[in-house]
């Protein structure tokens, strides 16, 4: 059955290489990139068997078990389409655009002049010769890197102006994973294009290092009642958890005067650094709208989008406004 | 019988078997790792991690390693060629994809694919020498018969480099036809056959005089050559997902046949008695073997992702 599934997969990537992406690509002169065209078709069918796989695990779950009731689903309706637009690789591919000639460029430049960054094999050796072992290293790497981009997206003004978008949804369900400023997605592939040219993540492990964070996350943000129990909810992020991330009001504690559990699948960064929360009840999510423009931008996707550049224009030009969470 | 001629027979039985039994290694690219196939079997007998982008290799011009080229870990891996266990990593070898020694044995070269760079190392002990700025993406690389020049393909800007490798000097560049990928010098040391990946042929260069004389039609995405051994004909890789491998004669400078390979056919390796030819399947995550007596893919060996270079000892002659 796995063998049959993967020469299906195999073949409808190839299929779609051949019919749609090379020739663009020799159409256009850019025949340079086929290996990188079909990598991309890989990227963006995964991305299909993830979101799919998700809607029919989490849906379900979401109808019988919800941690909401709503009397209809329109709200969610904008996330579907931040959903659709990163699994099927709009935003990355742009994110890659813009990013990758001044990457590539900065990396040629140290190579140039013989400077090699070293590369966690490098101090670690053996784990050269421990795929396994290396990907879980990765793996929890590449997660300690996303709660402090997390943490900082909540505590830098400017940021959260962004992140605020991502926040802004009443109603949440796994569908809400996606839903980010596009500067955001700009922002977070830089943060870890730096990342990988810091410790060389390996291309080999980047899409299942992707796939099992799009999963958690995913599960994290699904409308449901569902709890991994006392240790479990210590082990790794589940819904409960996360809604306290995005609930309307934050904890009284100062402490949690930027938000709490940033985590995105290892709760052991939150416990580390003191912004661990965990209740047994079930918080509203949501921000508090001030102004019209937020109220319209509720649902609206170009609204977000123009709320955002507006806000973070705002937060690094006037320096005394408030922060919008509070 | 005996037990001293027991264990004499099954000495010898075990010595015959090992001796016929072959390794293929097969790099997949995608995934980190290296295939080992039994030739006789055509079975992958193991999957052995090796480094971050193994893309190309090449023997040493001993045949006691094989050298693995890995682009992102910076390195370079040695394999024993037959039984396809690592050797030992040399450090520090800044991004390389596509390798070769220069005829001579006095050069090492590696080409920087991704950061547009040629870097020339004493073959002896892999001592950086020079470095020489290559943009955009050299590719493949071809020596002339004196070892005075390496020719680099240079994909995007659609151009062939040659560097001069006594001055460590570019001498020239010119423009060939829409991404050049594979680039090899004919046994007469005459012309240069170039894949024009970006359409369908293959451009002869007279690089004396730097000319192009011909295009040979081939098929889609023209991309590598593999000599057959010869000292006339070479193989072409077509590799698109219908795919295609031609059989160019470099008197005649005409395509003389050409197989059905699907799965965009990359690198390629013929037995020694010249009836297999081996070819990674790119876009296939397979090792499509050519049955050139048949002339059809007689069998393929599922492999990683984005399987790319492929040797075994008991080679044809590489001209």
């Amino acid at each position: 059955m796995m063998d049959w599934l993967g020469e299906l997969f195999i073949s409808t990537q190839g299929w779609l290489f051949d019919t749609l992406v090379q020739p663009l690509l020799f159409a256009i002169g850019l025949a340079s990139y086929a290996e990188m065209g079909f990598d991309g078709i890989e990227f963006v069918l995964l991305g299909v068997v993830e979101l799919g796989t998700a809607f029919l695990l989490l849906r379900p779950l979401e109808a019988m078990w919800p941690a909401e009731q709503w009397a209809e689903r329109r709200a969610v309706r904008v996330d579907v389409l931040y959903a659709l637009l990163n699994r099927l690789g709009v935003i990355p591919l742009a994110v890659f655009l813009l990013l990758a000639p001044g990457f590539s460029e900065l990396e040629g430049w140290m190579r140039f002049h013989d400077v090699i960054p070293h590369q966690l094999e490098d101090w670690l050796p053996a784990l050269d010769h421990h795929p396994l072992a290396s990907f879980l290293i990765y793996l929890v790497i590449l997660d300690f890197a996303e709660y402090w981009r997390h943490r900082l997206s909540h505590t830098w003004r400017w940021w959260w102006a962004l992140h605020g978008i991502h926040h802004s949804q009443r109603q949440m369900s796994f569908w809400t994973d996606s839903r980010n400023h596009l500067l955001d997605d700009l922002i977070a592939g830089f943060w870890f294009a730096c990342l990988s040219l810091l410790i060389g993540v390996p291309p080999g492990h980047f899409l299942g290092l992707l796939i099992a964070l799009r999963l958690v996350e995913n599960l994290s943000h699904t409308n449901t009642r569902l709890t991994f129990g006392r240790i479990g909810e210590r082990l790794i992020v589940g819904p409960r958890y996360h809604r306290w991330h995005h609930a309307l009001d934050l904890p009284a504690n100062p402490r949690f005067r930027y938000g709490c559990n940033f985590a995105i699948l290892l709760p052991v960064w939150d416990i580390l650094f003191g912004t661990l929360y965990l209740r047994d009840d079930i918080p509203p999510t949501g921000i508090h709208e001030k102004t019209p423009a937020e109220f319209a931008a509720r649902d609206a996707f170009w609204a977000q989008q123009k709320l955002g550049l507006q806000q973070f224009a705002r937060a690094l030009f006037r320096r005394n406004d408030a922060p919008r969470s509070t | 019988m005996k037990p001293a001629h027991l264990i004499g027979s099954v000495a010898l039985a075990c010595l015959a078997a090992s001796a016929c039994a072959e390794t293929a290694i097969v790099l997949n690219s995608g995934d980190e790792n290296v295939s080992l196939i039994d030739t006789s079997s055509y079975k992958e007998t193991g999957r052995i991690p090796a480094c971050k982008e193994p893309h190309h290799l090449m023997a040493t011009p001993d045949d006691s390693a094989v050298i693995v080229a890995c682009a992102i870990s910076n390195e370079l891996v040695f394999f024993d060629p037959r039984t396809g266990q690592e050797q030992k990593r040399v450090k520090n070898i800044s991004d390389p994809y596509q390798l070769g020694f220069s005829p001579d044995k006095k050069w090492f070269v590696a080409n920087s694919l991704r950061l547009d760079r040629v870097d020339l190392y004493k073959a002896a002990d892999f001592s950086l020498v020079a470095r020489v700025p290559a943009a955009k993406t050299p590719s493949h690389m071809a020596f002339d018969k004196a070892s005075q020049y390496v020719f680099v393909t240079l994909q995007e800007s659609d151009e062939i480099l040659a560097i001069d490798l006594k001055t460590q000097q570019p001498v020239w560049k010119m423009s060939v036809g829409p991404t050049p990928a594979g680039i090899y010098m004919t046994p007469d040391d005459k012309y240069l056959l170039v894949a024009i990946m970006g359409a369908d042929y293959v451009e002869v260069i007279d690089w004396r005089a730097r000319k192009s004389v011909k295009k040979i039609t081939t098929d889609k995405a023209a991309h590598n050559f593999l000599a057959r051994g010869d000292g006339r004909h070479v193989f072409v890789s077509n590799r698109s997902m219908k795919g295609s491998i031609s059989l160019v004669d470099t008197q005649t400078l005409s395509e003389v046949e050409q197989y059905d390979v699907p799965g965009g056919p990359d690198d390629m390796e013929l037995r020694a008695d010249g009836k297999e030819l081996w070819a990674t399947a790119r876009f296939a995550r397979k090792v499509q073997v050519l049955d050139l007596q048949q002339k059809t893919v007689s069998r393929s060996i599922p492999v990683g992702r984005s399987p790319h270079g492929v040797f075994f000892l008991k080679h044809a002659a590489r001209q």
